[in-house]
């Protein structure tokens, strides 16, 4: 039995008033491309930082790669790679100048270093970039250089809050493809937090987190087909008036905001389209039917009141 | 641990060589103390041929160098959202004591450079004359000020929580660091609370122990050689002690570890 590389149990934080992490417990193998999707203010983050020894669990106990985090957090963070929602990065030294530093808070010496940094940023096509300061980066290639700097040092595990979050949808797809080639080269375990749910949609295992909790855990495929057959997406302007009309059972319906109603289409209890169209044909922009993904999982996940099952 | 110390010293002084307008105002700075405040109220003081205002102020503005180079440096650096350096710093494998010794060690060296460009303005334009300096003790006294002014720098920057009022450091640390001391003035003859605040000011025992090193006529010590250096010894130790133990805390630790992360509610 291969064990774990990533052992959460029980993870709990709290804060004076609310409780951020409730009773969370994962598991993730060594390899594998863990995803952990959830809301804002779900706590994936305050779990990021506790996998990754910067905040201490209220309750519960973790061990990376074997090593208890509570006991030894230094060996832990020489073991892992942290790229974060904000760069940590010196804006007025040189991409290298960055790079050598890091490495060296990490005990690296140059001569140690100055060929893996030199491959990494060929890697992300930044090679001509070497001695440019990172304030005159754009924003994608300024992220680059922080996922080159969390992986700079051979960590085993990598952890990626958010790597894409506010870049333009070019940049996003370049370090998705710079991501995917540093994971296949390096053999990497990596923990992944998105709101860009497409994003997800490579990793082996996704965990839905809500309210402290993973209330959903799966292979992307397994969730979406868990979810449904096919969706019907109605484009409307007053969700709330048009479901009033439609006599569906309230677990096949989600309304995410206030512009559509999406409806699940479950292998035995096809609705009736054409009903469903000619009810709704007044006050309704667009009908759709579509295959369904991850958003739609997620908004299924994270808007559903408890107790309303499937 | 020594590769991590020598990269956070290279850096800070990257930093200090290359901030061109900063490196400038720290020489001009004392400067103008030295010719304007030293030449002004030089021009009040009775003339005696023995002493002199300006020169009795040297020891006090190589203080004040000190004072503003190395505990800016590590005042602004450990808090620096701006910079990033702090987010590489918590998720690299040191120790918080490690954390604080390397911006301990920059500091210091950050300062003394600065002093040492200004010394050799001074040198130049002979308002220290090297024949009256005893240079060993010299060299110790502004080490030890250096230390004693990163460790406030440090103390201060442990203790808030944000340093987005910068004026309110500077009115509130760096000006009464800087008056309430032996500075610009003889602690002696000071009204009594004025004294007490200056005797339990450590930069003056640092200013103070660059005064026994210079043997002019116009610097008059305060304190004795050897309670200056149990000071300035003993604030250092300690005070970096309790920074590394305020920087581990839980309190500070998720202050930082916020900034990593855009809109966490803590």
């Amino acid at each position: 039995m291969v064990s774990p590389v990533i052992s959460a149990r029980n993870l709990t934080k709290r804060y004076a008033q609310n409780v951020a992490v409730d009773n969370l417990s994962l598991e993730v193998e060594s390899g594998q491309f863990f995803g952990l999707l959830g809301p804002n203010g779900s706590g994936k983050t305050t779990t990021i930082h506790m996998l990754s020894t910067l905040l201490k669990p209220s309750e519960g106990s973790i061990l990376i790669n074997g090593i208890d985090v509570s006991q030894n957090p230094r060996e832990v963070r020489r073991q892992i790679g942290l790229v974060f929602q904000e760069s940590a990065l010196d804006r007025t030294l040189s991409v290298e100048e960055n790079l050598l530093f890091c490495a060296g808070l990490h005990g690296l010496k140059k001569r140690q270093v100055k060929e893996r940094i030199s491959a990494l940023l060929e890697l992300f096509s930044l090679e001509n970039k070497k001695s440019a300061p990172v304030a005159s980066l754009s924003g994608g290639m300024r992220r680059s250089v922080d996922i080159i700097r969390g992986v700079l040092h051979q960590p085993k595990i990598l952890f990626l809050d958010e790597p894409t979050v506010g870049l333009d949808i070019q940049s996003r797809r370049r370090i998705w493809r710079f991501i995917q080639r540093l994971i296949q080269d390096q053999s990497l375990t990596v923990i992944l937090t998105t709101h860009y749910l497409e994003e997800a949609t490579p990793c082996d295992i996704t965990s839905f987190i809500k309210a402290g909790h993973i209330v959903s855990s799966g292979t992307p495929d397994s969730l979406i087909k868990e979810f449904a057959q096919t969706v019907v997406e109605v484009e409307c302007d007053n969700p709330d008036m048009l479901l009033k009309r439609i006599d569906i059972p309230r677990s096949q319906i989600i309304t995410d905001d206030s512009s559509s109603i999406l409806i699940r289409v479950l292998d035995d209890k096809k609705p009736d389209l054409e009903k469903i169209q000619t009810t709704l044909s007044e006050g309704a922009m667009s009908f759709k039917v579509r295959k369904p993904n991850l958003n739609d999982v997620f908004l299924w996940l994270t808007n559903r009141r408890e107790g309303q099952g499937t | 641990m020594i590769v991590a110390l020598g990269v956070v010293i290279s850096r800070e002084l990257k930093k200090t060589f290359r901030q061109k307008s900063r490196l400038l105002a720290s020489l001009v700075r004392p400067l103008i103390w030295l010719f304007v405040i030293g030449g002004g109220i030089g021009s009040i003081l009775p003339s005696d041929s023995n002493s002199n205002y300006q020169q009795a102020i040297v020891p006090g503005i190589l203080g004040m160098t000190l004072l503003f180079g190395s505990m800016l440096s590590a005042l602004t650096t450990v808090y620096d959202k701006e910079s990033g350096v702090m987010r590489m710093f918590i998720i690299s494998p040191m120790s918080s004591y490690g954390i604080i010794l390397s911006k301990l060690a920059s500091s210091t060296i950050a300062g003394l450079v600065q002093v040492i460009g200004l010394l050799i303005i001074l040198f130049t334009l002979r308002i220290v004359d090297v024949g009256q300096i005893h240079i060993p003790l010299f060299i110790f006294g502004l080490t030890c000020t250096a230390l004693t002014c990163s460790t406030i720098g440090l103390i201060t920057a442990v203790l808030s929580k944000s340093l987005d009022n910068f004026a309110a450091i500077m009115n509130f640390v760096i000006f009464p660091v800087f008056f309430l001391s032996g500075a610009l003035y003889p602690i002696d003859n000071l009204p009594p609370v004025l004294h007490w605040v200056a005797v339990a000011n450590p930069f003056s025992y640092g200013v103070d122990l660059i005064k026994h090193s210079i043997t002019s006529v116009s610097v008059t010590p305060d304190f004795g050689k050897v309670p200056d250096i149990i000071v300035l010894f003993a604030f250092t130790v300690i005070g970096v002690t309790f920074s590394s133990w305020r920087f581990s805390q839980e309190s500070t630790s998720a202050a930082l570890v916020s900034i990593l992360s855009k809109g966490r509610k803590s």
